[in-house]
């Protein structure tokens, strides 16, 4: 037997070990199949509405993944100038995959593309590990606070890192929201029958732990055994950086640590939009990991899981609350599980509350999109139709279920910002 | 002889425009004439196969070197009309084990690199592969882009002082005291590039020798001239996927049948196909089964391709011939080899030899050997230089440069159009105004555009295969009007609108074959935009009905005016008004 036959002989044995790599990469180019072009997601997307040089999601999405060979690479850098507001996905009217080629595409640019040493790759580092800084300024918050309020160290994020000065940077809770899970000793109420896991995200841990309290309170009162796992970022911001690898190890820890109680009869309850909208989207759509399509399928937001569940709309109506007024914003990432009318459905039957929808429009913040210093003036002129209708709605409350548009409702009016759970709990508990 | 000695060549297909540079950089005076535009007839309608030789490897192999000698040229000379994707010719489980060491064997007979690879690595390079796969041989397939091979072999000859007329149909074949001794060729819109509107004309062209490549019309041409050519036309559809589902050729390797390869073609793949003799190779049936045995056939190979999208389906005539007396039954028998018929020789009719059969892999070898005849005939002693000279655009191009940032194009358009113009990029790109992307499905600026139109006049199909403008996946939706619009300001509207109307019903053509499912829901999109924003479904400019004008309302001034006298806005008239025979509806009154 000659050499040449030996060598095909055992090629049929042969089993490759990634001899290509690429072929891990995910391929979207199929996804355009869908697009007929109708250019619908281009009307929605609000950072094209704004900001001319932005060539919109059917260029990002299917027109670039259609161009693409298999061995280009080249992703155009304007994909930096996406929110991932996600707008685009619900706009489409033929189930394109906007928000995942975005997503991916976004991940290849960041990999392939950016200089690792640069400010702008450090400072979306920064921001999309936003946990870690949390964690680390959660420790001493009110040092935190002092110091992160400090005009000097605004300017100084301004300069150095390009986080702009122009926003105040959110506040620490004294006692994070765990802390005071710990503290009170878990669960007050146990069952067989009602069971969920709250995941918490990062901000209502750090941040507003009063949000992650209303949950805990509300869900009780409906007599549900609450159980808080150990979490990490839903992944979020690291999606909209395009640091896939953060994302894909903290997937990997919230997969491996809720799935395990679904079987033990536990759904998955966000208090957060983007948080819900993470473990039920873009995990799948974007992470291969075991029982990622089972976490997916089994989370829900808190105020869609009581009115799928339990007769909220009944609690509500034979319920009072002290008089007070809402200008609610429904958050991009709400709307796009189909959650943007619910509050205010839910809340005007409720004795003593007005509640007004400011409209359809982004707030423009986008989570850390309006903290970079170069995004800044965007994420405002997308958020001036939100702070308009929010100035001609009655009262000065704001209302809405995610972190950063409360911030940038905030921002743009002054108002206090509200979680609908803490109204719940103000009128249920 | 003194002068220079001029030679005349019909078809403006690969061979006819490989045959006319050929004999312009040998010195002569050669001229061209092609009834449509540029690849008309087949080398438009194939499926962009860059042939290694494998696919004959076994059946042919006298085909199968030419193949892969003509594959390493191309590679070369034409490598902006090239990629080199690779091939694989992959046994499923059902195939015979036999053929597939025949088919590997015979790769190394003909000189063919081939390598066996495993199922498994086989879909490590295309995970597309149907999961019950076999093995696969890998072979230097690629894919050859047929427009801009042709139309930068017929820059080429004009540069070396051919001169090349489109849109002008030979309509008698001159034979005077027994030899051939010209044309006479009926100008669509008079000599030079085409102008629409611009009334025809006929022209006497003369010529010391005539060269008959007219492919499968070379039995028509050869009856103008009172002798036989005995092609047999043979038809075979091709299906067009709205995206690349593989990046790699990939053939069955099994012997002869139809829908067996599947090649990446720019951005999209092309599935083909079949061999069905026909009469006519202008009028044969188009099928609507033959369409669904390509995808059927081929979702065995790669499973997706089952619910994937197609943009377009489309026929060619394949210029089968085989030498009188041969008998074949069966179309997918007859050889592939080309032949050089000399009428002098054969029908005692000096002055024309036709070339028939070959394929476009090897149209430059086919180009050599008919130039070399043409020269014996006119004792003219030149070297063939074509497989050394790279075509316009395939010059010395080793640095892709940072497109974006130096043409201020987005990347995948920059990548895109630098892939398409090759060494030309400079040259096109390089624009002192904005430039826009006009197709946006395919990556095409206002620059691109600029340039073909300079190159074929306000033919926009001949824009469409010179820079791809409305192959995408809208087929024209969103840029049949935008380039239309391009050719302002140096012709007039009347001029754009017929180039327009001809692009836009070109593309129908096709699209309607792949009217289901997303691709339909992409017609009704295009129909709409264009029947209701352009009025193109009952534009009295376009009906040639009066325009009432005195029903428009005069403005301003009369706002307000009650007396019922003023149009309605769109400028016909009021409903009550309207007689029925003026036709159309109103969906709000």
């Amino acid at each position: 037997m000659s050499d040449a036959e030996n060598v095909n002989d055992n090629l049929n044995e042969f089993e490759p070990v990634q001899v290509f790599p690429e072929s891990e990469d995910m391929d979207l180019r199929p996804g355009a199949d869908n697009c007929y072009k109708c250019t619908t997601c281009d009307t929605a997307c609000p950072v094209a509405e704004v900001d001319d040089k932005f060539p919109g999601p059917k260029f990002q999405g299917p027109e670039q993944w259609r161009l693409k060979r298999k061995e280009d690479e080249g992703v155009d850098d304007s994909i930096m100038s996406c929110s991932n507001c996600m707008r685009c996905d619900d706009a489409c009217p033929s189930s394109v995959p906007l928000s995942q080629m975005h997503n991916t595409a976004r991940g290849e640019y960041v990999e392939e593309q950016m200089d690792k040493l640069s400010r702008e790759y450090i400072r979306n580092r920064i921001l999309a590990n936003y946990n870690t800084l949390a964690m680390l300024g959660s420790k001493v918050p009110r040092l935190t606070n002092f110091v992160m309020g400090n005009s000097l160290v605004q300017k100084v994020n301004a300069k150095v890192l390009g986080i702009t000065g122009e926003r105040e940077f959110p506040e620490f809770a004294e006692q994070t929201f765990r802390e005071w899970w710990e503290e009170r000793g878990g669960p007050q109420v146990r069952s067989e029958e009602k069971r969920v896991a709250y995941f918490h995200g990062c901000y209502s841990n750090y941040n507003t732990p009063e949000v992650g309290k209303a949950m805990v309170r509300v869900f009780e009162q409906f007599g549900y055994e609450v159980v808080v796992p150990k979490q990490r970022c839903s992944g979020t911001p690291m999606f909209a950086n395009g640091m896939l690898d953060d994302a894909k190890r903290a997937a990997g820890i919230n997969v491996e640590n809720f799935t395990g109680l679904i079987p033990e009869g536990y759904d998955i309850i966000a208090s957060c939009t983007s948080c819900s909208m993470s473990l039920r989207q873009e995990y799948p759509e974007l992470f291969d990991i075991d029982g990622i399509e089972d976490l997916s399928t089994h989370t829900y937001e808190a105020l869609e899981y009581l009115r799928i569940h339990e007769d909220l709309h009944g609690a509500i109506e034979d319920a009072e609350v002290s008089e007070q007024a809402f200008a609610y914003h429904a958050p991009c990432h709400a709307r796009n599980q189909g959650l943007d009318r619910q509050a205010v459905e839910l809340f005007r039957d409720l004795d003593g509350v007005t509640i007004q929808d400011v409209g359809d429009s982004c707030s423009g913040i986008s989570g850390t999109y309006g903290w970079k210093e170069e995004k800044y003036d965007t994420s405002m002129a997308i958020g001036e139709e939100m702070f308009d209708h929010m100035h001609h709605a009655e009262g000065n409350v704001g209302m809405t279920e995610c972190p950063t548009c409360s911030m940038q409702m905030n921002h743009g009016t002054g108002y206090e910002i509200r979680h609908p759970l803490q109204l719940l709990e103000e009128a249920l508990v | 002889m003194t002068e220079t000695p001029s030679v005349l060549v019909i078809g403006g297909g690969s061979t006819g425009c490989g045959i006319v540079r050929d004999l312009a950089m040998r010195g002569m005076d050669a001229t061209l004439v092609e009834k449509g535009n540029l690849t008309h007839g087949t080398t438009g309608r194939m499926h962009g196969l860059l042939h290694s030789g494998g696919r004959y490897a076994v059946s042919d192999q006298a085909s199968a070197k030419e193949c892969i000698e003509e594959n390493r040229v191309l590679r070369e000379i034409a490598s902006h009309c090239v990629e080199m994707t690779g091939g694989l010719f992959v046994q499923r489980p059902e195939d015979s084990d036999d053929y597939f060491q025949q088919k590997l064997d015979g790769c190394r007979e003909c000189g063919i690199p081939a390598e066996v690879l495993s199922a498994e690595e086989a879909r490590e390079m295309e995970p597309y592969l149907a999961k019950d796969i076999k093995r696969a041989i890998r072979v230097p397939d690629g894919a050859v882009d047929p427009f801009r091979l042709c139309v930068a072999n017929a820059a080429s000859a004009e540069q070396h002082g051919a001169r090349i007329e489109t849109h002008a149909e030979v309509v008698d074949v001159l034979v005077e005291d027994g030899e051939v001794v010209g044309v006479e060729v009926k100008h669509d819109s008079g000599p030079g590039t085409r102008t629409h509107k611009q009334p025809g004309t006929t022209e006497k062209i003369y010529a010391d020798y005539v060269v008959n490549a007219t492919g499968a019309w070379a039995g028509q041409l050869g009856e103008m001239a009172g002798v036989d050519v005995e092609v047999r036309p043979s038809k075979g559809v091709m299906t067009i996927m709205n995206t690349r589902q593989v990046d790699t050729v990939v053939n069955r390797c099994r012997p002869k049948g139809d829908a067996d390869i599947i090649v990446p073609h720019e951005t999209t793949c092309i599935l083909g196909t079949t061999d069905e003799e026909v009469e006519d190779p202008e009028d044969y049936p188009e099928e609507g089964w033959e369409v669904d045995l390509m995808i059927d056939t081929l979702s065995e190979l790669v499973p997706m391709l089952k619910d994937a999208r197609t943009i377009r389906s489309f026929w060619g005539v394949r210029p089968l011939y085989e030498p009188p007396g041969t008998g074949t039954e069966d179309p997918t028998d007859i050889t592939r080899e080309f032949f050089l018929l000399d009428h002098d020789e054969r029908d005692d009719l000096p002055g024309m030899t036709s070339i028939v059969g070959g394929k476009l892999t090897t149209y430059r070898m086919m180009a050599e050997q008919i130039s070399d005849h043409v020269c014996e005939k006119l004792g003219v002693d030149a070297e063939c230089r074509t497989a050394d000279v790279p075509l316009p655009g395939s010059e010395d191009f080793t640095v892709l440069r940072d497109y974006m940032d130096e043409f201020g194009l987005r990347s995948p358009i920059g990548r895109r159009s630098a892939q398409r113009l090759g060494s030309r990029t400079d040259e096109v790109l390089k624009t002192d105004g904005p430039n826009p992307v006009v197709c946006e499905c395919e990556a095409v600026t206002r620059a691109e555009i600029r340039d073909a139109i300079e190159g074929s006049g306000s033919d926009l199909n001949a824009v469409r295969i010179r820079t791809r403008a409305s192959m995408g996946n809208c087929q024209g939706a969103f840029c049949c009007q935008r380039m239309a619009n391009e050719l302002a300001p140096e012709y007039d509207e009347a001029v754009a609108r017929e180039a327009y109307h001809e692009l836009y019903q070109e593309r129908w053509k096709g699209e309607r074959h792949a009217l289901w499912g997303r691709q339909l829901s992409q017609a009704m999109l295009k129909y709409a935009l264009h029947a209701t924003t352009m009025n193109q479904d009952g534009d009295p400019a376009e009906t040639g009905a009066d325009v009432d004008f005195g029903a428009f309302d005069s403005g301003t001034d009369v706002a307000g005016d009650e007396s019922g006298t003023t149009a309605v806005a769109d400028g016909g008239s009021k409903s009550d008004e309207r007689d029925a025979s003026t036709g159309g509806t109103r969906a709000d009154k």
